[in-house]
């Protein structure tokens, strides 16, 4: 995907996500390398990045293999001398918090920026934690900015900042801040420095308890000290009459509601602008609070300011109210809302505000939720798959993952039973097998979700026998968060060539002994491997099975780049005997009913990928044009395979 | 700090836009923020990305002028573009009284086996029953007629800009140049004027 906005003219106002305005400051600082796991909202920054260095030559950018080495190669990067950038969502940062708590100890050389996007609302996550209570635990500042120009300004300072007291720094986005379009005035692009030094000097890169209990010591001085830089800090401003009763604080985001809160009510108040919320700007705040009766907080996520701003009071022996979500002003779960912060805002004010009735129609719309695209690999493989299950009678658990698959919870496929968190399908997979009797465990996996988090809970399987069926998905990307390649891609992140690790050699390597790769979109294919494969666990095995085919979209696209022309579909009314298998079992979004108790093809919604073919008892849905040879070879299909179907 | 040109200086434009994943909402969204930002004026495009995407309701908030967070307030949306008439009902509490929906006249049953889908009679009479300016168009049909489907979009676009204050907001030129710059352009630009001119219904 190109994002050519990233490199646009210095002095030039472009519009563009918060995200990339976060890779511009980047460029602009002059980052040396950029690191990252793909998870929405966050991965535009590396995308971003990775296009530039595409274009440039630099930085060095790459797609690592989960959060904790993203944050290895970032922080190794930056204890050598070269600035560097870490970006992952926010649940990333439980995975990379391992090594995230101990550079606080050692603190860095150049710049470490930590950039987590946090999904507040969850629109694309497990869960809405709040990363900032990060900064809190780590003794990591904390800057958080209000939009898309901030992100820069705020990017641009947090280097500095990391540059000045050589400790990381993290970055808080949320949805709002990440992906919304604004326009953005860009500066000029920085001189990299690409080339570092290692400097031995192991009291300080070697976290033995001698070593660490002195650097613990210094964390805390120097905690001090970056709270003492962040209460001078530019990004946080104050407006409004500076004898007002009432201060209103917003943070992050949360400026912006406040601030338009304010003018939509007519209030003319004290508005304080939080972009630096860990540590505490303590001088700053205190100067404010004075002599004011009521302070409201309007922060998106936890009440972490507000809880520290409390203490603050306390420790300055003052007992000025505080009012948002502690007090029950703001909701505590999901995103500020405009209509939200006006009400609390003239709640605490005493005003009376009420918002506009709203309209409400007659007919209520069906749900929607999101489905696998129609010539979804998955589909084809957990019709298979679900068909091998209930040909041997089994009783199954559905260990599920997160990507694209997680789709599948929903009907016809109902193959989700768990879903927690990345490499949790094999993990769960191993104390349902132990504990669970008769049930056979089936873990479902994508292959960057495998590589991310799913090698050590195989390898504990294995020598824990755990026998289990784990179904490896492989479309060849990391397709959920926008096609990005991984280990088994075969590319990089800049798209250069990259050494190609197939999912099997690693279950092979690490003792799996029944190991079954499957064409992803010959069903039968993958119906007989199940077979195979379930009954090896039967057996008291492990088993592995790789299911590969590409993800329709990258297929499409090829298919177009290479002129290579896709089929269109039709089903023949005369064989058409609406049994309703290619409908309600396969569940094809481009199949629906025709109302005379069959079904039709929806030609525009139709990929061409031909499995309900192969899918109809019936040999009623046929080609309805020429079928080019290398269309089956793109989609991974052999000529044996789909001949005679 | 920026030059207001169209718009009244502490004047907003709110608008929806609502589809299904994969009819080029986002698009849709960039083409009206890029168009806004040529004529000298804020905007915020908040879009929605990742699992909430694949062949699912999609919704996009475009505010335009003196504003400063990104989501539209419930009741407070001047204008509502609609790419299927299922999200535009799953959306209308965004509509402030009077605000306009300028809308395809097209539902997509959503991919459930065995799902109710009420009539697209059933829904346009539900959506006369409110208080708002409904204007239907036969986007997709036109766009299929012009050979992509996908271009039904700034079909809608055009059509919104001259039928209602959006047109006073942002140039026909400014979303033409916008086009120009986009794949297909020739395409695009002709299925915005037929949306603009309220041509291409017939034949």
């Amino acid at each position: 995907m190109g994002y050519p906005e990233v490199l646009a003219e210095p002095g030039s106002r472009v519009l563009m996500l918060g995200n990339v305005a976060v890779a511009r400051a980047c460029l602009e600082y002059g980052v040396g390398l950029a690191s990252g796991y793909p998870g929405t909202p966050s991965s535009e920054v590396v995308e971003a990045l990775a296009y530039a260095a595409s274009k440039l030559g630099y930085p060095y950018v790459e797609w690592s293999v989960n959060e904790k080495v993203a944050f290895e190669v970032a922080y190794g990067a930056a204890i050598s001398g070269v600035p560097s950038v870490v970006s992952m969502k926010h649940v990333g940062l439980n995975v990379a918090a391992d090594p995230f708590f101990s550079s606080a100890y050692t603190g860095v050389e150049a710049p470490l920026l930590v950039i987590s996007a946090d999904d507040p609302g969850m629109w694309s996550s497990q869960n809405e934690q709040d990363n900032r209570w990060y900064g809190v635990h780590a003794y990591i500042p904390v800057v958080e900015p209000a939009g898309a120009q901030e992100a820069r300004e705020a990017t641009l300072e947090a280097l500095r900042l990391s540059g000045v007291v050589k400790h990381p720094v993290l970055l808080r986005l949320v949805t709002r801040v990440s992906h919304t379009r604004a326009p953005v005035t860009v500066g000029a692009l920085g001189r990299p420095r690409l080339r570092g030094v290692f400097k031995s000097n192991p009291l300080r890169w070697n976290l033995i308890p001698a070593h660490a209990r002195r650097l613990r010591e210094e964390l805390i001085e120097r905690w001090r000290r970056i709270e003492d830089l962040v209460s001078r800090s530019e990004l946080n401003v104050a407006e409004g009459p500076r004898d007002s009763q009432i201060l209103v604080v917003g943070v992050g985001i949360g400026y912006r509601y406040a601030r338009e809160a304010l003018r939509r009510l007519k209030v003319h108040v004290r508005l304080v602008k939080v972009t630096t919320p860990i540590p505490l700007p303590s001088k700053f705040i205190l100067g404010e609070v004075e002599g004011r009766n009521a302070i409201i907080v309007v922060e998106e996520g936890d009440p972490v300011f507000e809880t520290m701003l409390k203490a603050l009071l306390q420790e300055a022996s003052l007992n000025t109210r505080v009012y948002g979500k502690r007090s029950g002003h703001l909701r505590p779960t999901g995103e500020l809302r405009l209509e939200d912060v006006k009400r609390a805002i003239a709640q605490v004010l005493g005003l009376g505000y009420r918002g506009p009735e709203l309209l409400e129609a007659t007919v209520k719309p069906p749900p929607r939720p999101p489905v696998l695209c129609p010539g979804c690999p998955y589909r084809s493989v957990f019709y298979a798959v679900r068909r091998a299950v209930k040909k041997l009678g089994l009783d199954v658990v559905y260990s599920g993952d997160i990507g694209c698959y997680s789709l599948t919870v929903n009907k016809p496929f109902n193959a989700q039973d768990t879903l927690i968190e990345m490499g949790g399908s094999v993990g769960l997979a191993n104390g349902m097998s132990h504990v669970l009797g008769d049930k056979v465990v089936i873990a479902t996996i994508g292959d960057s979700t495998f590589y991310h988090a799913g090698v050590p809970g195989l390898i504990n399987a294995v020598y824990n026998k755990a026998p289990m069926m784990v179904l490896v998905l492989d479309n060849g990307v990391t397709a959920m968060t926008g096609h990005q390649p991984h280990p088994g891609s075969g590319f990089n992140a800049v798209g250069g060539e990259a050494r190609r690790i197939p999912v099997e050699d690693v279950a092979r390597g690490v003792g799996v002994d029944s190991v079954y790769v499957a064409e992803a979109f010959n069903p039968r294919d993958v119906e007989a491997k199940a077979l195979s494969a379930l009954r090896d666990v039967g057996e008291g095995k492990v088993s592995v099975v790789v299911a590969r085919g590409p993800c329709i979209l990258v297929a499409v696209g090829r298919a177009r780049a290479e002129s290579i022309p896709r089929p269109s579909y039709a089903v023949d009314p005369s064989r058409c005997k609406g049994c309703m298998v290619c409908y309600k079992a396969f569940n094809c979004p481009a199949i629906t009913p025709s109302g005379d108790g069959k079904v039709t093809i929806n030609g525009a919604l139709c990929t061409g990928c031909g499995v309900c073919e192969r899918v109809c008892p019936f040999n009623a849905i046929k080609p309805a044009s020429y079928v080019d040879k290398r269309w089956w070879k793109l989609l991974g299909l052999t000529e044996s395979s789909v001949g005679g179907g | 700090m920026w030059e207001v040109a169209s718009i009244a200086s502490r004047e907003s434009f709110n608008i929806v836009i609502a589809g299904v994943g994969g009819q080029g909402v986002l698009t849709l969204s960039r083409i009206i923020g890029e168009a806004s930002l040529a004529g000298g004026l804020n905007v915020l495009v908040a879009e929605t990305h990742g699992l909430s995407q694949r062949g699912g309701s999609v919704v996009v908030h475009v505010r335009i002028g003196d504003v400063d967070s990104p989501l539209v307030p419930l009741g407070e949306a001047d204008l509502m573009i609609g790419l299927e008439l299922l999200e535009v009902l799953r959306n209308v509490s965004y509509m402030r009284r009077g605000g306009f929906i300028v809308a395809d006249k097209l539902v997509i049953p959503p991919s459930i086996p065995g799902v109710t889908v009420p009539s697209v009679d059933s829904v346009i009479e539900a959506l006369r029953g409110l208080d708002v300016e409904l204007i239907l168009t036969p986007a997709s049909e036109v766009a299929e007629k012009l050979g992509d489907v996908r271009v039904a979009n700034v079909y809608l676009l055009g059509r919104a800009l001259s039928k209602t204050r959006l047109g006073a907001i942002i140039s026909f030129d400014s979303v033409a140049r916008v086009l120009r710059g986009l794949p297909n352009p020739e395409l695009n630009l002709k299925a915005f004027e037929l949306g603009y001119t309220g041509g291409g219904f017939e034949g």
